[in-house]
């Protein structure tokens, strides 16, 4: 018999929200023993995920996010600052313990594999999309995903963003891109580097269309069964502690 | 305040902010996109600059990834001597 993860699908919340949700199972996973999870979600209002180790005046346009109405968060995870358009986007979770026979050790290894199980589900889409270190996925070049790892209380928790049909104008305006940047990849226009499902197939792919998908690429990769399921009360009751971290100034301001 | 950024060729991003005082570090601030598990280890390898001389960069930086255990990934040690460098040099 297959081996059963938990899927918890589609939850639609604010960013502290989402960030604590990862945060607990992460925390739970071997406390509470509860089992293996993938998440797939959006952010509703969208917002901007920035990296633990990021500057948030250098990476972040605060006026356009206030402008625009666009939450900001500063994730546990390092990595790049990611917008999360509610009308364009989806991101995943999955949490594992480090201890996991299907796991690996290396740390480039273990985002080769759970990139892959993207890179899979996007395959089902018709997408020839390919993991690219250090940790993004792309498609015909241009980045269609990236993907931030963390490892601690034993266990590893990865998450990472699938553009669908985001909003690429209103990405880089309300995320800085440093020059540094932008000229080791010898590219004027930022746009250039990123794409998303839209783009890159030429039609609509609805959210659930793009769900599916996915659900599959973590099926075959992980040769699991995702059977859907909610937060234990322990791991809700984390959640409301771990929000007010992702609210606060002193933890999103605090480089 | 002296800042400069650094991109890890086929790797991530650096930047070092810090000002000097009597040859020593004073405020030092590294970010970037990079990884290193466990993530509060970054406070510490600031800590571990601050207030002490310039030239002892190299050695101080070495030895604070050799006494923690502390995993980086897309920047290596010598990256977090090299941005800061760069930063005394702005």
């Amino acid at each position: 018999m297959k081996e059963t993860w938990r899927l918890i699908d589609m939850r639609i919340e604010d960013a502290p929200t989402q960030m604590a949700i990862d945060e607990a199972i992460a925390m739970a996973r071997l406390k509470e023993g509860t089992p293996n999870t993938v998440r797939l979600y959006r952010w509703n209002p969208s917002a901007v995920s920035i990296g633990y180790f990021q500057s948030i005046e250098k990476e972040v346009n605060l006026p356009a996010c206030e402008k625009y109405g666009v939450d900001v968060t500063r994730r546990i995870t390092g990595g790049g600052a990611v917008y999360h358009d509610y009308d364009g986007e989806i991101t995943y979770s999955l949490v594992a313990p480090e201890a996991d026979p299907k796991m690996p050790a290396d740390i480039l290894e273990s985002y080769k594999l759970i990139c892959g199980a993207i890179v899979n589900g996007l395959a089902e889409l018709g997408v020839d999309a390919e993991f690219k270190p250090v940790n993004d996925i792309v498609a015909g070049g241009k980045k269609i995903s990236g993907n931030a790892q963390t490892r601690r209380h034993g266990v590893i928790l990865q998450h990472g963003t699938i553009l669908v049909d985001s909003d690429i104008r209103r990405m880089f305006q309300v995320l800085r891109v440093s020059d540094a940047k932008i000229s080791d990849k010898l590219i004027q226009a930022v746009e250039e580097r990123v794409t998303n499902l839209r783009h890159y197939l030429g039609r609509q792919v609805d959210f659930d269309e793009a769900r599916s998908a996915l659900i599959k690429g973590f099926e075959d990769t992980f040769d699991v069964a995702l059977e859907p399921g909610e937060l234990t009360g322990a791991e809700t009751r984390l959640v409301k502690q771990l929000r007010e971290k992702y609210r606060s100034r002193e933890w999103v301001f605090q480089r | 305040m002296k800042r400069a950024e650094y991109k890890v060729p086929g790797g991530k991003l650096l930047a070092a902010e810090l000002g000097v005082e009597g040859g020593r570090f004073a405020g030092v601030k590294i970010t970037g996109d990079f990884f290193m598990h466990p993530e509060a280890a970054i406070i510490e390898l600031e800590k571990a600059l601050n207030n002490t001389p310039v030239e002892d960069l190299e050695n101080n930086v070495n030895r604070f990834f050799q006494d923690n255990d502390v995993t980086l990934f897309g920047v290596e040690a010598g990256d977090f001597v090299k941005v800061v460098r760069l930063a005394l040099e702005s």
